[in-house]
């Protein structure tokens, strides 16, 4: 029932996992970062994987999982802080089904699984975002947040606002797998849906 | 705001009628979907409203430390550990070193250990609130809340509630002992929480304030020995507090003169301290950011639920604090068909948006808000509405709208009249007869759905200028549309009236019909071929809210341009 949503095919690159990448996208350094499959990259997404610890060898700055969206505008760039007078980018780890709503910029170092980002959010460095939890529209998660898995966080700077349903992570399963099989891009249904 | 559909929970209330939708109390009875619980026991919805809930266990949601409960008490509900939280902006603090001394070279030493720096102090990331500015730093950067205990011990809040704790124990204990004597099963789960101390409590108020007495439940009951005892427990002495509280400004606890002293002297606004900054304390405080103290952060709790009548556990949480996981979950989803209302006006409306969105490749903001929603008075629209259901049984549904003008008596001629104001303002129908929905099975959670919905350009160019295919067929608005693995979409027609205004929501009664287990079906007894033909049914019914969204009055200018 929810309305189709349409976009263009040739805009996107599909892999053979069955994750779409925007053209319009920007993927730095694309050889350390993962994608699980069926997730998608919208248009206008900047995700900094050239951004690496230094020192020789291969390593994993961005790690999606499946079915996974990034909206429209979202950077997604791997924390950094000095530690012992070096500086230095650390790994950001995303779990499967989150989902990030437009125009937010992601700093996380760990997010869980079913997380629901929404959009024009900040989310600071080394957060850490556990399974199902919620991040309401325009919120700033200021650095080295913890955010306990179930609880929904807004404001600035983000504060526990309640706990969610017991049955959240199965909505949020439903609706990002709905939108990642419609191959959504612009207007994310079930994002309206919760907000109603 | 989209069409939606609620659901209703009785709450344990005799009737499992829901309010009419123009009534106030009817927001407060309707739920979504996912919010709901189910017990097998009673075959009844109930929702977080009504359940009995009970702590399984406790946890600090800054640094997921499990606490055992023993220690929740001991520690006054909050983290013993390294989390505070910043009394300006409530963000979590962290522990910061001091700068380390500037090399004579000007640039930047090596760190002399891994920690850094003595003293520590506690920096807010958000608003560059430090602890230093209260006076608070620490040794080390390691068991910060065992290096203020002292302080907190000291604190004037601390030392009353001790007092106070102290002067109630033996009361508590007295009634512990009688309660446990007398301790009657079947009045745990009673409604009126009538342990002891709320009967010596509401004795007390109901002595001390005149005509409160015959609101309270044992004087109605009108028992005299039940007044004797309660009485007789209430035989407690008069707390003295430690500090008279026209003292107490002295303490800093902030009243009387020293605050007509800071606000004279009040330069900036920011100085005075919020009242959402000060209500976190237990104790009154003084007005003055500046002198806000950091707190250590409340734990949360996982919690399970109940029943309230059957108290069968609807929820169990898993033992571990940040698992998600259930061992026992009944939700309403897995019972109930989901339903999902659409305007048929508004779907096309919004493909029609994301398709040009595609086709201009702009990183279209598409606006929600774009009224494209609302209904004009006086005209016809067809609705869709989406069952899905969840069991592994096919189910005949039957709806029924139901009739709202409940209040209106019919058989005089003024209630006529008054019958006629009060019915709303536009008539629904939908399919009365039943419909049928095919059984939820894992394997549709796996198919895998090509039908995608890309389009290459020139498909793109087709939908936005001819939009060929036009609304299917008009004939048939009212039925059953669509059938598709286990999901039915039924249609319905609103017809506004002319003078129609507000919102379209209406009541909707829900019956399905399904195959009960409970009779287990054996195949083995098969002896007498009459008998099977007739499978167990068992018939569920609850009521809905529809709301279909707001009507835009007709004398609006606002021109819905892609009305169909």
């Amino acid at each position: 029932m929810e309305p189709p949503i349409y976009y263009s095919r040739a805009e996107f690159i599909e892999t053979d996992t069955g994750n779409k990448v925007s053209r319009r996208a920007t993927i730095a350094g694309p050889q350390n970062i993962i994608l699980g499959g069926k997730t998608i990259i919208s248009s206008g997404a900047i995700i900094r994987g050239d951004l690496r610890r230094s020192g020789p060898g291969h390593a994993v700055v961005i790690s999606l999982g499946r079915y996974c969206v990034v909206g429209e505008g979202c950077v997604m760039r791997p924390p950094y802080k000095t530690y012992r007078g070096a500086f230095n980018y650390y790994p950001m780890k995303v779990g499967d089904f989150v989902h990030i709503g437009a125009g937010s910029v992601v700093e996380a170092a760990t997010i869980g699984n079913h997380v629901v980002i929404g959009r024009n959010c900040i989310i600071g460095k080394f957060t850490i975002i556990k399974d199902c939890a919620k991040i309401a529209d325009n919120t700033v998660i200021p650095p080295n947040t913890v955010i306990p898995a179930l609880s929904l966080f807004a404001g600035s700077p983000g504060h526990f606002i309640e706990d969610l349903p017991e049955s959240t992570q199965d909505i949020v399963e439903i609706q990002t797998k709905q939108v990642c099989r419609v191959s959504s891009y612009s207007t994310l249904p079930f994002l309206i849906e919760c907000h109603a | 705001m989209a069409p939606n559909v609620l659901y209703h929970c009785p709450c344990l209330s005799a009737s499992s009628v829901p309010p009419p939708p123009h009534l106030a109390s009817s927001s407060y009875s309707f739920h979504p979907l996912h919010t709901l619980f189910f017990c097998e026991e009673c075959d009844a919805v109930r929702c977080n409203r009504c359940v009995s809930v009970e702590v399984s266990g406790y946890y600090c949601p800054n640094c997921l430390f499990e606490v055992p409960s023993a220690s929740v008490r001991a520690e006054k509900n909050r983290c013993a550990r390294n989390c505070f939280m910043c009394p300006n902006c409530r963000n979590t603090l962290s522990v910061v070193p001091s700068d380390p001394p500037d090399a004579d070279d000007g640039r930047l030493s090596a760190p002399i250990s891994t920690v850094g720096e003595p003293p520590f102090f506690l920096y807010c990331n958000h608003c560059r609130w430090d602890s230093s500015e209260v006076g608070i730093t620490f040794e080390k950067p390691t068991g910060l809340a065992s290096q203020l205990q002292k302080l907190e011990d000291s604190a004037p809040d601390s030392l009353e509630f001790d007092r106070l704790k102290e002067h109630f124990e033996p009361i508590i204990r007295a009634s512990s002992l009688s309660s446990s004597s007398s301790a009657a099963p079947s009045t745990s789960h009673s409604h009126h929480h009538s342990n002891p101390i709320t009967a010596a409590a509401s004795a007390a108020l109901a002595r001390d304030i005149p005509g409160v007495a015959k609101y309270t439940p044992h004087a109605r009951s009108g028992r005299p020995s039940g007044k004797d005892r309660s009485a007789n427990k209430d035989e407690m002495l008069e707390y003295k507090s430690r500090l008279t509280i026209s003292h107490a400004s002295a303490y800093g606890s902030g009243g009387g003169e020293v605050d007509v002293d800071f606000m004279r002297r009040l330069e900036d606004v920011s100085e005075v301290a919020s009242l959402e900054q000060r209500w976190n304390y237990s104790w009154s405080t003084s007005l003055e950011t500046r002198d806000l103290k950091p707190l250590r952060i409340p734990l949360h709790s996982k919690r399970s639920k109940r029943c309230p009548a059957c108290t069968h556990i609807l929820i169990k949480p898993e033992q571990k604090a940040q698992s998600v996981r259930y061992k026992i979950k009944l939700v309403a989803a897995n019972y109930l068909p989901a339903i999902t209302v659409a305007l048929p006006h508004q779907v096309e409306m919004m493909g029609h948006i994301s398709a040009e969105a595609a086709k201009r490749s702009a990183k279209a903001p598409v606006d929600d808000d774009k009224d494209t929603k609302g209904l004009q008075a006086g005209k016809t629209y067809p609705f869709h509405m989406a069952l899905t259901n969840p069991l592994y049984d096919p189910i005949q549904v039957r709806l029924s709208v139901q009739r709202m003008h409940v209040t209106a008596a019919t058989s005089s001629g003024e209630g006529g009249t008054t019958e006629k104001t009060r019915r709303p303002p536009f008539a629904i129908s939908i399919p009365t007869t039943p419909f049928s929905i095919a059984p939820f099975a894992e394997a549709w959670e796996y198919e895998d759905d090509e039908e995608m919905f890309g389009l290459d350009d020139d498909e793109l160019e087709a939908r936005l200028s001819g939009r060929e295919k036009e609304v299917k067929s008009k004939s048939k608005t009212v039925g059953v549309l669509e059938k598709r693995a286990n999901v039915t979409v039924v249609g319905g027609e609103v017809a506004l009236g002319k003078e129609a205004r507000g919102e379209v929501k209406f009541n909707m009664l829900v019956a399905y019909t399904y195959r009960s287990d409970d009779p287990a079906p054996s195949e083995g007894h098969d002896v007498s071929p009459s008998k099977k033909a007739v499978p167990e049914t068992k018939t569920f019914a609850f009521y809905t809210i529809v709301d279909l969204g707001n009507i835009i009055p007709k004398e609006d200018p606002r021109i819905d341009s892609y009305d169909v």
